[in-house]
């Protein structure tokens, strides 16, 4: 187990820098130059070349590389080319609203995705079931983005209960995190579900029964523990996605994290913020996967790493 | 149970959270104003984005500035005069005018202003037009400064309005902070700058023109998505919205508690014909394709209504623009005639590059020029991608096969040289300019430099009719519409106005 932790743990660094050369030669492979960006439609051709040279881009691929990667090992990611403020900084300050707002996000759909997934399992078939599934297919299939403009429409300007943009109290992480919610409480929904049908098939669970436990304790202690495994590989494996989610609905909330922070670079090539923002969100999917098959291992000491 | 339990728990503990971090940011006193994107930079000589300068406009001034009814007036400049040749400028400084950090205003401090622009080194992100005609600036004495410039230029009153010839403190340039933490010597000073959420400005009370007629605080905030804007104006999140989008209009002029304003802009929008391609080298064709726009139909599908059909290169606010001219009517029996004329009876196919926001544009040409026998491929972008496909040179345009591209080009109230010489110069062509087209007519490059030295404003207005004419009969471009400027406000604001193009000028404005 210590071996296992010890290997992971080495390897991040060598993820992180296979991540890092990948979005370095990405965003330069798409067409759109940002030193044009910057300078305008009007821009000269030798206003656009001292922009390039200014901006470093003029160095060779090896060479901008190299010092990006020297930065960021000393915690410098580099200064934004749009903002011209350090982007180490820069994220450091919009962390917390997306990591906020993930981790809401991600209580919002256990505790709801959970509890649903269960009662689908534990009434098979009848209306319950019916009910759950519908809503997780709904809630799967759905747009993100459709849903927050309707939620911020309905919430906000119609019924006028909760702030529309930005962050202003606690009531600003309330439409955020429920659109962003959604999908990964569908899936845990029907993860749930399957996981528990299938371990309430057990032998184990029938003798629980034949024992006169109250069915009640076999839901909760014998069956869900058991069905918890897959859950749980599954909310760590979505942190990619539900990263994914929060780019969108930060963008449309207005939120300043790091999700609309990255929208905002694309479109301007701002080239150190994509690398910084893609390194740190990169960090936290590879820190929640690891994490996940900790937790695994605590849960069930017979799943062997090696 | 215990699920239910912890969640309660989180959200107990983010709501104390959030109410020790957040500031609560509005007040009564705070006028707020939402654009759709982010400034590029808090420093006026390195950026050339409409909105960012509009959210500079409060905090800086340049030696001349632009009033309500659209004239030049002095500003950091007292008064000023130039030579018979117009080549030499001399303008006297305003006295006791002092930069937010405390730095004098002087002679000196304007020559540093512009001395950084003509520094190749630099590469400031708006140097390029004022190194096309200055020549140097250097102080008279320490309240009177002189501009040679290397020809006549016109506009070059207009430019002084504009993000590169505003005054920063040299201080702040010398010490590299600008392009993060504005220094003027405007009305307004930067308070805050939260590059994710929104830049806050409060009133300059040392300010030499008196104290400041707005409101303490403007606070600018941004989104891409234009829903949003109209919600943020419903539920009051903002007062200003600049610009406003034309799909939402409706509903704004419905509503008594907010205004819509429609003024004239100067934005033209058009579609610019590869004439080095076949067979659009043939000034029938690109002629036909005029004559088979439908532009009251593109204006009415495409923008509600709220833009004006294209008549000339010139948008209506620019000076020298005429009004009279028609010359290409909606008829797909003469775009038809003209291409048979061409030897095309049987239409021909041909491409155009567009971005994503305005590829409606392209479908309804697409639909349009159909009826004229012209197969039209669309090609939707995103802007970045869009940008290097348009400033492609000749041959690059020739292998991706572009045939035209679409866009808009606004110089307005600063002059039609400016609308002229970037995109029909020759020597625009891209990728040097935005003469995406590569169109060239040395009749129409004589007219462009003789107008560019006359300084008498009526004869240049008069060669600048003859110019419009002859972009007009060479069709290098499909003159679509010129936009109108929208921008809405809760209805107890007022004091707000619009420079022609998007220039939103907040500064005097006040909340009931």
């Amino acid at each position: 187990m210590k071996a296992y932790i010890l290997k992971k743990i080495l390897a991040l660094p060598l993820i992180l820098i296979g991540v890092s050369l990948l979005v370095f030669v990405a965003i330069r492979a798409l067409p759109g130059d940002p030193a044009r960006l910057m300078a305008g439609p009007e821009a000269t051709q030798e206003a656009v070349d001292a922009m390039t040279a200014r901006l470093g881009l003029d160095r060779s691929l090896p060479e901008q590389y190299a010092s990006f990667a020297y930065g960021a090992v000393r915690g410098d990611l580099g200064t934004s080319i749009k903002s011209k403020l350090p982007v180490t900084a820069e994220i450091a300050e919009r962390l917390p609203f997306t990591i906020g707002l993930a981790i809401t996000a991600y209580l919002l759909a256990i505790g709801i995705g959970v509890p649903a997934g269960m009662i689908a399992a534990i009434y098979r078939h009848g209306w319950p079931d019916q009910a759950v599934m519908i809503l997780a297919i709904a809630g799967a299939s759905i747009a993100n983005f459709w849903l927050a403009l309707m939620a911020m429409n309905t919430f906000s300007v119609q019924l006028g209960w909760l702030p529309l943009l930005g962050v202003t109290s606690w009531k600003s992480f309330i439409l955020p995190s429920i659109t962003l919610a959604v999908l990964p409480t569908a899936v845990i929904a029907r993860m749930t579900r399957s996981s528990m049908i299938e371990v309430m098939s057990q032998d184990y669970i029938r003798t629980a029964y034949a024992k006169g436990v109250l069915p009640r304790n076999i839901y909760w202690s014998h069956a869900l523990r058991n069905a918890l495994i897959p859950i749980i590989t599954i909310v760590g494996l979505n942190f990619g996605s539900l990263m994914g989610g929060a780019v969108v609905t930060e963008s449309v909330f207005n939120w300043p994290g790091i999700g609309r922070f990255l929208v905002d670079a694309v479109r301007y090539r701002d080239y150190p913020v994509i690398q910084g923002v893609t390194l740190v969100a990169v960090s936290g999917v590879v820190i929640m996967n690891f994490l996940a098959e900790l937790l695994i291992a605590v849960l069930n000491p017979k799943i062997r790493f090696d | 149970m215990t699920m239910f339990l912890k969640s309660r728990r989180f959200m107990l503990a983010s709501a104390v959270a959030a109410g020790l971090v957040f500031p609560i940011a509005a007040s009564a006193a705070t006028l707020t104003v939402m654009q759709t994107e982010a400034p590029r930079s808090m420093d006026p000589g390195d950026q050339t984005a409409t909105y960012t300068a509009a959210l500079l406009d409060p905090m800086y001034e340049g030696l001349v500035k632009r009033d309500t009814d659209l004239s030049l007036k002095p500003a950091l400049a007292t008064e000023w005069s130039a030579d018979a040749s117009g080549l030499v400028w001399t303008f006297k400084l305003r006295p006791d005018v002092k930069f937010h950090d405390g730095t004098a205003f002087d002679a000196d401090a304007v020559v540093k202003n512009f001395a950084r622009h003509l520094d190749t080194k630099r590469g400031l992100a708006a140097s390029g037009r004022l190194r096309t005609f200055l020549d140097s600036v250097t102080a008279v004495d320490p309240m009177t400064v002189q501009f040679k410039l290397k020809t006549q230029y016109p506009a070059f009153l207009a430019l002084l309005t504009t993000g590169p010839c505003l005054m920063v403190s040299p201080a702040a340039d010398a010490a590299g902070t600008i392009g993060s933490k504005a220094v003027g010597t405007g009305a307004y000073k930067l308070q805050e700058y939260k590059s994710g959420e929104y830049v806050l400005q409060a009133k300059n009370t040392d300010w030499w023109g008196g104290a400041p007629k707005g409101e303490d605080q403007i606070k600018w905030t941004w989104t891409s998505e234009p829903s949003v804007m109209n919600m943020a104006l419903q539920t009051g999140d903002a007062d200003v919205i600049n610009p406003f989008p034309s799909a939402f209009a409706a509903q704004v002029k419905a509503n008594p508690e907010m205004k819509l304003s429609t003024t004239d802009g100067s934005a033209v929008f058009w579609v610019s014909l590869n004439t080095k391609l076949k067979p659009l080298d043939d000034v029938r064709v690109r002629q036909a394709l005029n004559y088979a726009t439908d532009k009251e139909g593109l204006v009415k599908a495409f923008m509600q209504g709220y833009a004006t059909p294209a008549n000339s290169p010139l948008a209506p606010v620019t000076p020298g623009y005429d009004k009279t001219l028609n010359p290409y009517p909606y008829n797909v029996e003469k775009a038809k005639q003209l291409l048979k004329d061409a030897g095309y009876p049987d239409g021909f196919a041909m491409s155009t590059i567009v971005q994503e926001q305005e590829a409606r544009i392209g479908e309804l040409l697409q639909a349009m020029w159909a009826k004229a026998g012209v197969k039209l491929e669309v090609r939707k972008m995103e802007g970045g991608v869009w940008s290097k496909a348009a400033f492609l040179d000749p041959a690059g345009k020739e292998k991706d096969n572009i045939g035209s591209s679409i866009a808009s080009w606004s110089s307005g109230v600063n002059g039609a040289d400016l609308q002229f010489r970037p995109l029909y110069y020759t020597k625009s062509a891209s990728p040097a300019g935005a003469n995406l087209g590569f169109f060239s007519d040395p009749k129409l490059d004589g007219m462009i430099d003789k107008a560019a030295s006359t300084l008498d404003e009526k004869a240049r207005n008069a060669i600048y009719v003859d110019a419009q004419k002859e972009v007009n009969e060479q069709a290098p471009h499909v003159l679509l519409y010129t936009k109108r400027d929208l921008f809405a406000t809760r209805a107890g604001v007022s004091g707000v106005w619009m420079i022609p193009g998007g220039g939103i000028v907040v500064k005097d404005g006040k909340k009931k």
